[in-house]
């Protein structure tokens, strides 16, 4: 008798052993769309004097214009100010023939520029940061 | 996603749960007349997981539940077989379980605030050398090796716990990734080796060096010196095959187990027979006769799963220990620091050489050599440190993410 309540008890085993292994496939599955659903974020990011975060993609327009890619409200800014874009491993800020310029650690910009952590950037009368996306926390806690 | 992803790991507790009750009732229709005892440890178990479950996924933020999840479910699966041969040991494993989930949650909070302290490298090595020559000077031998010191009623195994200081130490030591002294360096894996193979620890030794190459190898990703390690481990094979007679007697059951089979082949030949006796699906729990196998709560509780879970159990108990592994690599590839990287990596090596070790030895694809089966083994100390080894990869993972998070 009990021989045959075996049986059916390692098959019910066995089957809820596999459901189990089924839902760590799902899991896993799960994890690398996770990885793949930013495929865009540098890990890098502007940061707004008032705290206010841009993450950066590979390609952005920054302007007044509402289709850009990170719009700014400001009167000062032209509406297609300027352009940051990845190239490698670096992030470039280029001008795109704004009124009133794009200014990187106080200097005009003419050419491609290549940011680095920690340089200000000024367009129209706004000051951003450039940063990385991990280490906002603790260079800018205060107001997080 | 989140909220997706919690219901597919309750799904998954909820079905090592149900396992649990499945078997132990099973286990109580078995004795004769029927006792409800074996359901009580059901009960207990269950009782200890989702309290374990519930605190890690409340106290601890940005951890990896997977970790306690697939640690449960092993731990589970070594308990219903150890009720099935020896039930005085079960209740003796499961207060270790409990003991062990504690130590989980304790390592992985303190982890996760401790890894911002520096120590100094030498520090772990000291620890290390300590904790494997005490039982050299003052332990007791068992089962042919010198490797637990007993203190009143409890034995315990320092090796296990020297495992941890061993990878922390060459992590730290290598966290800038340039080897300054290669001699001195490898002075002191030797010294850790040999102190090892003096316990007559043979498995020890080799997960030890073999982890130390690992560690070595991902942080300077140097060839030469990963091939220089494995040759003069080949070599340092050849010559204790000749030099020991304890390492020939291993050597010899493992190549023809068949010539010696009430002697040195022994246990191989039991083990080789319980596992051909479960074929694909098992005989079913209770059916098989795990009692004929020698050391079958330690070293051979995988033939005795075998047996009675069959193939399609031991293959899913395999690929579970590959997704604890995996999940290892994984918090290592994604941890922010070079020490806490190599950390990481050193604990999911030590256990993935671990078991396939073991799981290696007891099919005869390699010479036996008693290292214990994490989570599944009988014994407290490899239960209490495999769930610490766990606790810092599971800290290692929240420091990784505390900073993505609350800034």
């Amino acid at each position: 008798m009990y021989g045959l309540i075996a049986q059916v008890g390692k098959f019910a085993i066995i089957g809820i052993i596999y459901y189990f292994l089924y839902n760590f496939l799902k899991i896993m599955v799960v994890d690398l769309l996770m990885d793949k659903q930013h495929p865009g974020e540098t890990g890098y990011c502007l940061l707004d004097e008032d705290g206010r975060e841009y993450p950066l993609f590979p390609v952005n327009t920054v302007g007044r214009a509402s289709d850009s890619d990170i719009v700014i409200e400001d009167p000062f800014l032209s509406s297609k100010h300027a352009l940051i874009t990845k190239r490698g491993r670096n992030m470039l800020i280029q001008d795109l023939n704004s009124t009133n310029g794009t200014f990187v650690n106080g200097k005009k910009i003419k050419k491609p520029f290549k940011l680095r952590e920690n340089d200000e950037v000024v367009l129209g009368d706004r000051k951003f940061k450039f940063l990385r996306r991990e280490n906002r926390g603790i260079k800018n806690g205060g107001h997080l | 996603m989140e909220l997706k992803m919690e219901a597919i790991y309750n799904k998954t507790i909820s079905a090592t749960a149900l396992i649990g009750f499945i078997a132990f009732f099973l286990l109580s229709l078995k004795t004769v007349p029927f006792s409800p005892a074996p359901l009580y440890g059901a009960i207990a178990f269950s009782t200890i997981m989702f309290a374990g479950y519930f605190l890690t996924n409340h106290i601890l933020y940005g951890q990896d539940p997977a970790l306690f999840i697939l640690s449960s479910f092993i731990s589970q699966l070594g308990l219903i077989m150890l009720y099935r041969i020896n039930p005085a040991a079960f209740s003796k494993q499961i207060n270790w379980y409990a003991l062990g989930v504690l130590a989980y949650i304790l390592s992985s909070a303190i982890i996760k605030y401790w890894v911002k302290v520096k120590i100094n490298p030498y520090f772990f090595l000291a620890a290390t050398l300590v904790l494997l020559a005490m039982p050299l000077l003052f332990g007791v031998e068992r089962g042919g090796s010198r490797s637990w010191i007993q203190l009143a009623n409890y034995s315990f195994q320092p090796s296990e716990l020297a495992k941890i200081t061993f990878v922390l130490f060459l992590a730290e030591k290598l966290r800038s990734g340039k080897i300054e002294s290669i001699l001195r360096l490898s002075g002191e894996i030797l010294a850790v080796t040999i102190l090892l193979m003096m316990a007559r620890d043979l498995g020890g030794a080799m997960l030890f060096y073999m982890t130390a190459l690992a560690i070595v190898f991902a942080a300077t990703s140097r060839m030469d010196i990963a091939a220089a390690g494995l040759a003069a481990a080949g070599t340092a094979a050849v010559f204790g095959y000749y030099l020991f007679g304890h390492v020939r007697i291993r050597v010899e059951a493992w190549l023809n187990p068949w010539q010696d089979v009430p002697g040195r082949g022994y246990q191989i030949v039991q083990s080789l027979f319980a596992i051909a006796q479960g074929g694909f699906f098992g005989t079913g729990l209770g059916m098989g006769h795990p009692e004929y196998i020698p050391a079958v709560a330690t070293d051979f509780i995988f033939s005795g799963f075998s047996e009675e879970f069959g193939f399609m159990g031991a293959a899913a108990l395999i690929v579970v220990y590959f997704l604890l592994v995996y999940r290892g690599i994984k918090i290592s590839l994604s941890a922010k620091e070079s020490f806490l990287a190599l950390a990481a990596l050193g604990i999911a090596t030590m256990f993935g050489l671990q078991i396939f070790t073991i799981i290696g030895g007891v099919i005869k694809l390699i010479p036996m050599t008693g290292v214990t089966l994490p989570f599944m083994s009988y014994g407290g100390s490899s239960m209490v440190m495999s769930f610490i080894s766990l606790g810092i990869l599971n800290g290692i993972r929240q420091s990784g993410r505390g900073e993505e998070d609350d800034g």
